[in-house]
């Protein structure tokens, strides 16, 4: 894939093929992937459990590498970094959310936003500064003080998602945003994350189970077994 | 690093780390309390000067020397002084009222003994007065003893043919400089003891238990030692004369291998808590790992992670034996007052509280870097495959 002269492309995999060794036996989860994303796109990749979705946001977020292929992102090969440096870039260039929300539950809403500031060079009235500003572009302005625990679903992912954008990434990627919860909050954290793509230029991939939630990206493509299906866009 | 996790995670499990807390506090605690009672055993020992002889019957301590001695021990060339001293062994009104009581050369005693300060009372009054005694501050604060009381002393091995306790005048009240005595024991004048036994009014054995010897200086002491033990060789009595290093360290020896065995209940005790104290840590390991995964995805180093770990069993470890040290430090003067005929030097040292901190910080460095060195390895997507 290449990118044209109006957009950059953002995301650039070529032939990445990733296998896990189970109970002894070698099981290809990304056979031989080819995927590209221009900046400013919200891309949905759908597929069943198993087909490699996760795994494939995990090399895109530089959490994982392949054991074959190229990883390109934001203009950085990923399968050169060694793990210092995947972790500089990760802080500077992704932003994550969770299925599972995964924020830390002893801190604060307001605490866990700031958690990848700490790694910026701001002052701590920078640091809060800038996490109240991201709390209050998820409309959780109020909650800044409260911890996960006494927040609902759909709060504690809205949080999660303003945490991802607060040092503000290139790339946002979605792992089942909406997997835990009811319809409404799903349709609100997947408006939000309508709304980073098209007001803030955020490109933003999620991975989802959800048509409804698919229906929303610009675009879908479909895993399957770690290959991409007859009718996605993916290579 | 994300410092103020390594106290928020302390404080998630509040119960937990109180207790692992309290076990290192009082863990601490007796390691400082039992550190400080070989310590006051060795005290003797460690103060002793090499200008002071003590010669002893090569027989057993228990036997006297004869008095004719003391006239041959001061012919010796090098020999500075000479005092006699002897173990009384009575008691003060119940003989569980127990603190030692010894006739001596007033003078010369004190005169090789310049560490006894008579901080009350008059020496010239002790070096004088036959009953007159000084009396040590432990046993006079201990039993409200004053300059010019007397204090009935019921002899066992010296006992007064008339029934009567034998009775002394407190001339003085002593502190001692540095631990080569105690501040337990009361010394009378030879003479007094010996004159009642050869008047006939009270009986046990003549002699002394021990002479003292003060060196002249520059005197070599193993040769004078040599030359004493030769110069009795035939005579009534074989002696045996040591440093009074050897002497005092003669008397830890006899009291059992007690440094061995508190140092050995000691390292019991620490060993417990490592292990209680690394359990600790290796649960709060296991418990974080997403939120240490979670931390990772966001961009912080594999040392970062590891760093909050390790904070963690440090913090939990500085505060357990802070407050450890402290009660020790508290404590120290009662537990002083309770012990101090056992363990008259007993006392919590500067050193034994570093050694405590320095202690203290080694279980919490060890303990916090098993669970920050498999949380270091820890990989982000591992971290929520497995937790998930």
């Amino acid at each position: 894939m290449s990118s044209t002269a109006a957009t950059r492309t953002v995301v650039e995999l070529n032939g990445v093929t990733r296998a896990y060794s189970r109970g002894g036996e070698r099981i290809v989860v990304l056979d031989a992937l080819d995927f590209a994303i221009e900046e400013g796109e919200r891309v949905a990749i759908m597929g069943p459990s198993g087909s490699g979705k996760t795994t494939l946001l995990n090399l895109i977020g530089g959490l994982d590498k392949p054991e074959l292929g190229s990883v390109r992102v934001a203009g950085e090969e990923l399968t050169e970094l060694t793990p210092p440096e995947l972790a500089r870039w990760r802080a500077g260039n992704v932003g994550i959310v969770f299925q599972g929300f995964n924020l830390i539950p002893v801190l604060s809403a307001q605490e866990n936003v700031e958690l990848p500031l700490l790694l910026a060079p701001l002052s701590r009235s920078e640091r809060r500064a800038h996490a109240a500003h991201a709390l209050e572009l998820v409309g959780l302005a109020d909650r800044a003080s409260h911890r996960p625990g006494q927040l609902s679903g759909g709060q504690e992912q809205r949080v999660a998602i303003a945490r991802a954008i607060v040092s503000d990434p290139t790339l946002i990627l979605a792992d089942e945003p909406t997997g835990d919860l009811d319809r409404a909050s799903a349709d609100s954290v997947m408006a939000l994350l309508a709304r980073l793509n098209e007001e803030l230029g955020k490109t933003v991939i999620i991975v989802t189970h959800d048509p409804l939630a698919a229906a929303s990206a610009q675009r879908s493509v479909h895993l399957d077994k770690g290959r991409w299906k007859s009718d996605g866009e993916g290579a | 690093m994300p410092i103020h996790l390594i106290f928020r995670n302390l404080v998630r499990h509040k119960l937990r780390t109180a207790l692992t807390v309290g076990s290192l506090a009082i863990a601490v605690f007796l390691l400082c309390v039992l550190r400080a009672l070989v310590v006051s055993l060795d005290a003797g020992v460690r103060n002793s000067t090499s200008d002071r002889l003590i010669v002893q019957s090569a027989v057993s301590l228990f036997v006297n020397l004869p008095a004719s001695y003391v006239g041959k021990l001061k012919a010796v060339e090098g020999v500075d002084s000479v005092a006699r001293l002897q173990w009384f062994g009575g008691y003060y009104q119940d003989p569980s009222s127990f603190f030692a009581q010894f006739g001596v050369d007033p003078e010369k005693f004190l005169g090789m003994y310049p560490e006894f300060k008579i901080v009350e009372g008059s020496r010239e009054r002790f070096l004088t007065e036959r009953t007159a005694c000084i009396i040590g501050r432990q046993t006079a604060d201990r039993y409200g003893f004053k300059v010019g009381d007397t204090v009935p002393i019921i002899g066992t091995i010296f006992q007064r043919l008339d029934g009567l306790p034998w009775e002394f005048q407190v001339a003085g009240i002593y502190e001692l400089e540095s631990i080569v005595w105690d501040e337990t024991t009361i010394f009378f004048p030879f003479d007094y003891l010996e004159e009642s036994l050869e008047s006939g009014a009270a009986s046990g054995p003549p002699g002394s238990g021990v002479i003292y010897i003060h060196l002249a200086e520059g005197v070599n002491p193993v040769n004078i030692a040599a030359e004493v033990d030769g110069l009795f060789e035939n005579g009534p009595q074989r002696v045996q004369t040591t440093t009074e290093a050897e002497f005092n360290a003669q008397f830890v020896s006899m009291v059992g291998n007690i440094p061995f065995f508190v140092t050995t209940i000691g390292g019991g005790v620490l060993a417990a808590i490592l292990l209680a104290v690394i359990n600790t840590m290796l649960l709060a390991g296991r418990e974080q790992r997403h939120d240490m995964g979670v931390l990772k995805a966001l961009g912080f180093s594999d040392w970062a992670v590891f760093g909050v770990m390790l904070g963690q069993g440090v913090l939990l470890c500085v505060v357990g034996g802070a407050l450890g040290i402290g009660l020790a430090q508290l404590s120290s003067p009662e537990i002083a007052k309770l012990l101090g005929t056992m363990f008259p030097g007993f006392e919590m040292t500067s050193e034994i509280l570093t050694n405590a901190c320095t202690l203290s910080l080694g279980i919490g460095l060890l303990s916090g870097a098993l669970p920050a060195a498999a949380t270091r390895k820890l990989l982000a997507v591992d971290a929520f495959r497995r937790g998930a």
